[in-house]
């Protein structure tokens, strides 16, 4: 048993608790788009593709893991150089949809640049910081780290898409922090943005982000549009109470009171039809994964796995804290997907190729060490 | 702490004192690990507020919610012939709908489920309006509100009358979870004139529907399915409005409260002149004969308009427009029918075009200085040519007439002398010794594809044929045998491997018509708004021009002039007006006891000569050029032309 541990310490409880993460999505997505169509023709619906798009990720996931992440290191720069140039073709000519653009159309389908782009400034970012460990509190390296981080953050920002915008943010923050940077410069920069925050807000923030900022701040004022969906996914949630209304037998969300009730708003579903426990039990699984992801990032035997795995896990951790975080009215809408569990192709590869990425600085810590 | 567990490292390799970066970071990873347990607290926080604290008000919100969201769908665009008839009409058709969910005594806990008082009277009420047995409805209530879907209405009966729908209305107050579904119907005012053109407008399908979902179509949405509802979809639909209603316990509209209005789709004009169209589709059916299908089309040759396009047999678009037992039938015998009625045959089946195709192979010669107006060449009823591997053996290759004699180019086109275009195609060798130098496949290919031959068309409509234009390394590929100086010989007849659609071939007149440039044909003239208002389409109606000296040109249609006038065409000559042509004959299948084999009957012509304007195509499966495709030419030319110089003459 224990050689078995010592030959392959591939982590399958991580890998277990991604697929159930998988699965609770799926049963979610099954509930929600049934009462829009008839539950035979689900399977080559929404549900099937959704579990196509699993295989795929966990096919993505498992080449990633056997991949030496630090093969990667020397290919982020090239990638990050198409990240920016994606990101820039979407703003000129991809697909709009709900008002912003963030898609690019390959072969038919929606491609969303900005959600492995995540991965890309995570692995940049890793490769940044671990290259420069030796002048780490060096104030020049600390701004060249965020100019890295801001530039596909601002154009993001710019589709608009706020909330991966704050998540490209976010992860710098973490890795920054995990990488020794000086506490005095990334507390200087926190206190700036807060203090620059309000000016920001008025000047750039597009109408739409006003909009919905708006609409968090006082539902009712257009409940027609955005505030709508603010309101019944409030409803939903808080009328599953403790155990929720059963699967496949949430009023709210088999009458389809709430548009894209399968993306975004796939919480609310959980909230209505399984209640708190079965909440609790999708929060379970996610901490249970980012904890798994912290004890990649304590393996590692050298900074650039470390901060990659640091960086996954405060990508899904935001990610998650987010979305849930919109559904139950603590956040304004920003379009962020639950990781693992909403529709959606472009976010679920991401994710599970994030999981590939742990799952490699896991494997190879062995191998540094021996 | 989770992280924490498992394999460490660090514990094994107990010689080597952690170094203060190690403690360093495994800090910070302990503080990550709290602010993971931190986020999560807040969400379980304000989740419990929402669904432990706040829950019973959520719950009776959830409960008496009355505000629902419904897509308002937007009138579709309608469409009218070039002369503004209106060729489509928007209707309502009605339905009784049971929402499972919604109706009261239905006891699921007995065995069998049954249906009790509340239940058993809209039972009663809906047989009473509808005429559907009461028990076949009770069992469809009892399966949906067993089923996990029984939030979406049941249809009781489809294709009521506004009569029996406005009756069940009145009386939805006393029937809980009843509903009259009210959904768009397409009303094709010409049915099978014009099915092939305007094609019809369907339920959405899944594919359909994860293909558009994105641009706002909703499950029980409708989308063009062929024709120009197809090709057109995105102009006709307009745009999807929202409207906030509120609603009654059973999910029933009480009143709106906000609205945003859909936008109407805009309107199609076509080009196509409804009595030409019928017109052309009465001569053609005429002529038909034991031809299993025929297909014409008039197009102006300076703009690209398709004036008139018949494909027979055609359908009547209505038939799945409509629902109804008496339809479900019809689409069966449509879709299986050997004779291909769903089939454009104008656009989307392709045949030898025959000596049609001498168009081509002529402007070709006489472009690349193979021949001029005066090359003469000498038929005497066919042409012998040596196997080129296996010496002695000979093939001929016959006129359609051993009495041609000799003749210059013009009465080669006039009088559609194989012979001729052989020469021209492949050129003459007796003996080794070359007598006249023709095209060559590869030249005749390249010239064939510069008319368009080989590839669609690109008019407005779905489904069209590329057609086939062969050369040495395509039969290679394809047939797997090596091209022969016969193959070139066939090729330049129109004839061998050479498939067109009738509407390429009207493209080639077309071009020999207006001085060399190929257009990209069209169904749509322009779109007008809901406003009433006029909008151009901007699109391009010349794909290419060919560069063929005028001199040429001029060549080539005085040889079509010729043909009509007192050559092979004859019967496409007009009393109206004065009509350039050419017929073909196209043989296919496997040769007849008699020698002889099936044929196709083509005519391509344009009129007036002296200033083309419009061109003309027939086609007849099993039909001959001369006998049966000319004639309706001729006829379509008597029609178009009737009065046009008399209204000519009247305007100043």
């Amino acid at each position: 048993m224990i050689s078995w541990r010592e030959n392959r310490p591939f982590d399958f409880i991580l890998l277990v608790t991604t697929l159930a993460l998988c699965v609770y999505g799926l049963l979610l997505i099954y509930s929600g788009s049934a009462s829009t169509r008839g539950a035979a023709s689900l399977l080559s619906g929404p549900v099937g593709r959704q579990a196509a798009f699993a295989i795929a990720g966990l096919g993505f996931c498992l080449l990633v893991s056997r991949m030496d992440y630090r093969f990667l290191a020397s290919g982020s720069m090239g990638m990050y150089v198409g990240l920016i140039g994606a990101l820039i073709f979407v703003l000129t000519v991809g697909t709009q949809i709900y008002g912003s653009k963030r898609w690019i159309d390959i072969a038919g389908t929606h491609v969303q640049p900005s959600e492995i782009g995540k991965l890309v400034i995570i692995l940049v970012l890793a490769k940044f910081f671990s290259d420069n460990q030796e002048n780490i509190k060096d104030i020049r390296v600390f701004v060249t780290s965020l100019v890295l981080a801001s530039v596909p953050a601002l154009l993001v920002f710019a589709e608009p898409d706020l909330g991966s915008a704050s998540i490209f943010l976010l992860i710098w923050l973490g890795m920054a922090i995990m990488a020794g940077c000086d506490m005095r410069h990334i507390l200087g920069s926190l206190g700036m943005v807060a203090a620059l925050a309000p000016f920001a807000l008025i000047a750039i923030v597009t109408d739409y982000q006003r909009e919905r900022i708006q609409v968090f701040l006082d539902p009712a004022r257009d409940a027609l549009g955005s505030g709508y969906n603010v309101l019944q996914a409030e409803i939903s949630i808080g009328s599953g109470g403790l155990f929720g209304k059963g699967y496949m037998h949430g009023s709210q969300t088999q009458l389809d009171y709430l548009r894209t009730q399968t993306t975004d708003y796939v919480f609310s579903i959980a909230g209505e039809e399984l209640g708190f426990v079965g909440a609790m039990i999708l929060f379970s699984l996610f901490i249970l994964l980012c904890f798994r992801g912290l004890r990649a990032a304590s393996m590692s035997q050298d900074v650039f796995g470390r901060l990659i795995a640091v960086g996954v896990v405060i990508f899904i951790l935001f990610q998650a804290f987010i979305n849930i975080g919109v559904n139950i009215r603590l956040f304004p809408v920003t379009g962020i997907p639950l990781p693992f569990v909403s529709q959606g192709g472009s976010s679920l590869i991401t994710v599970f190729i994030a999981v590939g990425l742990l799952e490699s600085v896991i494997v190879r810590q062995r191998q540094v060490s021996l | 702490m989770g992280f924490s567990t498992g394999r460490k490292p660090w514990r094994s390799e107990p010689f080597q004192e952690p170094s203060d970066e190690d403690r360093a970071s495994k800090q910070k990873l302990f503080f990550f690990a709290l602010a993971v347990i931190f986020l999560f607290g807040i969400l379980t926080i304000q989740l419990a507020r929402l669904q432990l604290v706040h829950g019973d008000k959520y719950r009776l919100r959830a409960e008496t919610n009355r505000l629902r969201q419904e897509p308002v769908l937007p009138s579709r665009g309608l469409i009218y012939d070039k002369n503004g008839t209106p060729l489509v009409a928007n209707r309502a058709s009605y339905a009784a709908a049971v929402v499972a969910a919604d109706v009261p005594d239905v006891d699921l806990s007995a065995d069998p489920p049954a249906c009790d008082e509340g239940c058993d009277q809209i039972a009663i009420a809906l047989q009473e309006l509808t005429g559907v047995p009461g028990g076949d409805i009770e069992a469809k209530i009892l399966e949906r509100a067993a089923s996990n879907d029984p939030f979406t209405p049941a249809v009781i009966k489809g294709d009521l009358t506004e009569a029996q729908a406005f009756m069940l209305r009145e009386k939805l107050a006393g029937l809980p979870g009843v509903r009259v579904i009210v959904e768009p119907e397409r009303s094709y005012t010409q049915g099978a004139t014009m099915g092939h053109i305007l094609g019809f407008v369907g339920a959405i399908n899944e594919d359909e529907y994860a293909s558009l979902e994105a641009s706002g179509y909703q499950l029980n949405d409708f989308v063009g399915k062929t024709g120009v509802e197809l090709t057109y979809e995105s102009i006709l639909r307009g745009k999807a409005g929202v409207r906030e209603v509120e609603t009654d316990a059973s999910g029933r509209e009480i009143r709106i409260l906000q609205e945003k209005p859909a936008v109407s789709g805009a309107s199609l004009v076509l080009s196509i002149d409804l009595d030409l169209q019928k017109k052309v589709e009465e001569l053609l059916r005429a002529a038909m004969g034991k031809s299993e299908n025929a297909a014409a089309a008039v197009i102006d040759v300076h703009t690209g308009d398709v004036l008139a396009m018949v494909s027979l047999p055609t359908y009547d678009n209505n038939v799945f427009a409509i629902g109804g037992e008496a339809n479900d039938r019809e689409r069966v015998r449509l879709l299986t029918d050997p004779a291909k009625p769903m089939v454009d045959h104008a656009i989307a089946e392709m045949y030898a075009p025959g000596s049609t195709f001498k168009q081509v192979t002529g402007l070709a010669a006489l472009q690349e200085g193979v021949a001029n107006a005066n090359t003469l060449i000498t038929s005497y009823g066919y042409i012998q040519v040596e196997d080129e591997y296996t010496p002695g053996r000979k093939y001929t290759f016959k006129d359609w007439r051993s009495d041609l004699g000799t003749m210059n180019f013009y009465r080669g086109v006039a009088m559609s002398s194989d012979v001729y275009f052989y020469y021209l195609a492949g050129g003459y060798s007796e003996g080794g010794k070359d007598l006249f130098t023709g095209l060559g496949a590869a030249k005749l290919a390249d010239w064939s594809r510069r008319f368009g031959l080989g590839s669609p068309t690109g008019i407005d409509l779905p489904g069209e044929s590329a057609g086939i234009v062969p050369d040495p390394t395509w039969k290679e590929k394809q047939v797997g045998s090596v091209w022969t100086i016969g193959d070139t010989y066939n090729f330049g007849i129109g004839q061998g491997y050479l498939t067109t659609t009738p509407m390429q071939m009207l493209l080639v007149t077309a071009a020999v018509a207006n001085g060399g440039d190929v257009l990209t044909p069209h169904v749509v003239k322009e779109l007008r708004d809901s406003n009433g208002n006029t909008i151009k389409l901007a699109r391009q109606t010349v794909k290419r021009n060919l560069n063929i000296d005028p001199r040429n040109l001029n060549v080539m249609r005085e040889g079509m002039r010729q043909s009509v006038a007192d050559g092979a065409a004859f019967t496409g000559a007009s009393k109206n007006v004065v009509v350039g042509g050419k017929t073909g004959t196209a043989e296919f299948g496997p040769q007849h006891a008699d020698g002889n084999y099936d044929s196709h009957g083509w005519f391509t012509g344009f009129a007036p000569f002296n200033d083309p304007q419009i061109a003309v195509v027939v086609y007849l499966q099993h039909g001959n050029g001369q006998g049966t495709a000319a004639p309706v030419a001729s006829k379509i030319f008597d029609y178009y032309f009737r009065d046009k110089n008399l209204a000519q003459g009247a305007t100043p």
